[in-house]
């Protein structure tokens, strides 16, 4: 379970506090996949989630207060100054959770990159579950898979122009009284 | 009900599987059941629409399903009628403002959606919940269980014609409605659970009413197993309808009860235990037939066990009289209202926490808790600001509906309605 | 209204029976002959008779959309009960209802239903807007979120909170009753919706 780099596309990985998180080429997603499923024992797909980083850090954030201990004096760029977050690779993340079901529970996120225009294999073929869930990526964020069997709309209805949940995409809805703050 | 086999001759967690050959999933699309060759083209066949809007009672849901005289040749199914767009929604919302946005999208089982966003933040903030809100949130979490349950069963045996459980079901729910309206206020949608323990204190009287609750469940119990346990429609309507062997679970990735009633022993509460669970002694029901009937009874003794989880968070919270309900960060947790009367800093606190909001470290996270429908998770994205970059929940209730197509094999249908009521879909959980 | 009304639909029924105009009269006034009724009944009494049987059992339409549609299905419990009310029948088939409760939350997805099912509704019809996201969008100020059912249906009676007790809804559905009694007319009479 902890030798993340035999895994087919391994980029690089990161141990994070409930699971670690490897980061795979995105062309051969479909192999990284299928080799967490047969070798690493991952027999669950939970999800799959697609997050879109446009403008990420474009405008920095304050440093963080809200810590267990209250704020740390000795970390660097807080007290109100601007802090940048991470650089993130490219504008799309797709991010396969996977569960095993095992003792303990090893969970793993397998978490490809790319950017707009660019496609990735789908792993239908891997585990039937992720049909919807892909679709739903396909429908909110405008994020093609290839060798999907299905790639309809399906949450939006079926003649929605746009993909809502870009960061491009307006929140839509009307304007109401006294709502320029938020 | 059969014993299930010993977990020896198998590889735990599936302690019994076959429950047919090889795999139902459909082969082109998993989630679309296709009418077969044969059948195409001609006139046997009818394309019926069960809209969004029919007398079954789960939601919105629509099956376009294609008849063969009275057997189901051909399933799809359309959702996104109750897309409200939470995921959006609350990234222009702050984390305090937005706990108001999980409880709605499933819900029947409220406190389980609120549960899961608020131990994601508590675990990027690195926030430590005091003891007695997480016997709390444990208590209320395992009441809601049998609360879905209730619905889930008194619905079900309406839409199968057993008419009066749905009172029954729903006297008991009243009850419990009530012990929420006690504690929280509100009947539903209760809003009590925040980052780092509960909203309030837990009022005088609630311990008391919990326990004649707890005390009348099992005899409530023992009412709906009587009505429905021997009742020969039921059973004939029930047994070996719909049936889903565990490789195809898994493979579908369903999980909670229609996953254990294909025979995988697999809790989340007893394997990946979250707020107290290791510490309360409960028994997980697993049923090797995986049909309809499988479900039911998963359910039910889900709700016995529930009712004990209940009991021994009662006897634990009554000792805890007078402890403290939530985390005593104060960038994180508002002040207590008295506080803001005499201290300036509670204050400014108080003001920047509801006006700005507080920060959450960068980073991403997935959590999940096991949810009366299954593994309920919430996946957050975090820039360091008071808002959510991106925020996703991970429904049961989608996965379950992608399996209607696979239990429908030579279906009726009756079991088609059956089928549909046993997943136990939400529709708010499924469109989000 | 310049003459007396002598026909049943001159008194202001509108079902389709007597809407169609080139219908004689009904065997009961051929017998009774016109004026007879008048006299025998009293004609602001048959409208009061007939308001008062149409609230004492107007059928609900199963419309469950979101969490409310939980709270719909808690008035048809035992505790709170709308059988007294001669409403627990349930239709599922909108020609068989009278009353649209919008329970939940209106997606664009399902506005173009739920305006099919209330052209599908017979006259006389009622619409009740139950808990905010029905009346006006409610806390989903959004894309996909219709802001109030409003917008495509017209509303008799709105039930605000999130979601309406029990009691809030049998409460609008009370002064439902009240106002149709008092003569008020349905909504699409008001808002004079092409129904």
């Amino acid at each position: 379970m902890s030798d993340w780099t035999r895994m087919p596309g391994y980029v690089s990985h990161r141990e994070g506090p409930e699971m670690p998180t490897v980061t795979v080429e995105t062309g051969r997603i479909r192999e990284a996949c299928e080799h967490a499923r047969d070798e690493l024992g991952f027999d669950v797909c939970v999800d799959v989630v697609a997050t879109d980083y446009l403008e990420w850090g474009g405008k920095g954030v304050s440093g963080y207060i809200g810590t267990a201990s209250g704020r740390d004096l000795m970390h660097p760029m807080t007290q109100g100054l601007q802090v940048l977050p991470e650089i993130k690779p490219k504008r799309f993340s797709v991010s396969y959770h996977l569960l095993a079901l095992q003792r303990g529970a090893p969970r793993a996120r397998l978490q490809c990159w790319i950017d707009e225009g660019e496609h990735v294999p789908s792993v239908v073929s891997v585990w039937p579950t992720c049909d919807w869930h892909e679709r739903e990526q396909y429908d909110l964020m405008g994020i093609v898979f290839d060798g999907h069997p299905n790639l309809e709309r399906l949450l939006m209805p079926e003649d929605w122009e746009g993909h809502p949940l870009r960061k491009d995409y307006p929140i839509g809805g009307e304007p109401v009284r006294f709502s320029d703050e938020q | 009900m059969s014993a299930v086999a010993p977990p020896t001759t198998r590889r735990w967690p599936v302690v019994a599987d076959g429950q047919y050959d090889g795999s139902r999933i459909p082969s082109r699309v998993p989630t679309i059941l296709d009418v077969p060759a044969d059948l195409r083209d001609t006139d046997d066949v009818l394309q019926v629409n069960f809209g969004p809007n029919h007398p079954s009672t789960h939601g919105v849901l629509r099956l376009i399903v294609d008849l063969h005289g009275e057997e189901v040749v051909g399933v799809e199914a359309v959702v996104g009628y109750l897309h409200t767009g939470f995921e959006k929604s609350m990234e222009s919302k702050t984390y305090w403002k937005g706990v108001t946005f999980p409880e709605r999208i499933d819900y029947v089982g409220y406190q389980n959606n609120e549960l899961v966003y608020v131990l994601a933040l508590e675990q990027l903030l690195e926030l430590e919940t005091p003891t007695k809100a997480k016997w709390m949130r444990m208590l209320l979490c395992e009441l809601n269980r049998i609360h879905s349950h209730l619905v889930f069963l008194g619905t079900s045996a309406l839409e199968l014609g057993a008419i009066s459980m749905f009172w029954y079901c729903f006297r008991e729910r009243e009850t419990i409605l009530d012990l929420f309206e006690l504690v929280t206020g509100q009947r539903m949608h209760t809003r009590y659970f925040q980052v780092g323990g509960l909203a309030e204190d837990i009022p005088q009287g609630f311990f008391p009413e919990c326990r004649k609750f707890v005390e009348w469940m099992p005899h409530a119990l023992d009412d709906y197993k009587g009505i429905l346990d021997r009742n020969e429609i039921w059973l004939e309507r029930t047994q070996g309808i719909g049936v889903l062997s565990a490789q195809d679970a898994i493979a579908l990735g369903q999980s909670g009860p229609n996953l254990r009633a294909s025979g995988v022993d697999w809790d989340l509460r007893r394997d990946q235990p979250y707020l107290h669970y290791e510490q309360v002694d409960f028994h997980v029901p697993v049923y090797a037939e995986g049909d309809v009937y499988a479900r039911y009874r998963v359910r039910l003794d889900e709700m016995a066990e529930s009712t004990r989880i209940v009991r021994q968070c009662l006897d634990k919270l009554e000792r805890m009289e007078g402890m403290p309900w939530i985390a005593d960060d104060r960038k994180v947790v508002l002040p207590p209202r008295e506080e803001l009367h005499t201290s300036m800093e509670s204050l400014i606190h108080h003001f920047k926490l509801v006006t700005e909001g507080f920060r959450v470290p960068e980073g991403e996270i997935y959590v999940a808790v096991e949810s009366p429908r299954g593994e309920s998770g919430c996946y957050l994205v975090s820039d360091g600001g008071p808002k959510p970059w991106r925020i996703h929940f991970r429904a049961p209730s989608f996965v379950a509906l992608e399996a209607t197509a696979t239990c429908l094999h030579h279906a009726l249908v009756a079991d088609l309605i059956a089928v549909v009521g046993s997943l136990d879909a939400v529709m708010g959980d499924t469109d989000r | 209204m310049a003459d007396e009304p002598t026909r049943l639909r001159d008194y202001g029924l509108q079902s389709e029976r007597l809407l169609w105009p080139t219908k004689g009269p009904s065997r009961f006034e051929e017998e009774m002959g016109a004026d007879e009724i008048e006299r025998a009944l009293g004609i602001t009494t048959l409208e009061k008779a007939v308001r008062w049987a149409q609230t004492k059992s107007m059928w609900p339409d199963t419309f469950g959309l979101a969490c409310c549609a939980i709270e719909m299905m808690s008035i048809v419990s035992a505790r709170y009960d709308i059988a007294r009310f001669g409403m627990e029948a349930f239709r599922s088939s909108p020609r068989q209802a009278d009353l649209l409760i919008v329970s939940g939350r209106v997606a664009h997805k399902m506005a173009e239903p739920i305006r099919q099912i209330y052209d599908q509704m017979l006259e006389p019809k009622w619409v009740i807007a139950m808990g905010v996201c029905a009346s006006s969008g409610g806390m989903f100020n959004n894309y996909t979120i219709l802001q109030g059912v409003d917008r495509i249906i017209p509303v008799d009676i709105y039930v605000p909170f999130c979601p309406p007790r029990p009691e809030a809804l049998m409460e609008g559905i009370i002064r439902l009753h009240e106002a149709h009694l008092a003569g008020v007319p349905p909504a699409y009479e008001r808002v004079g919706v092409a129904t």
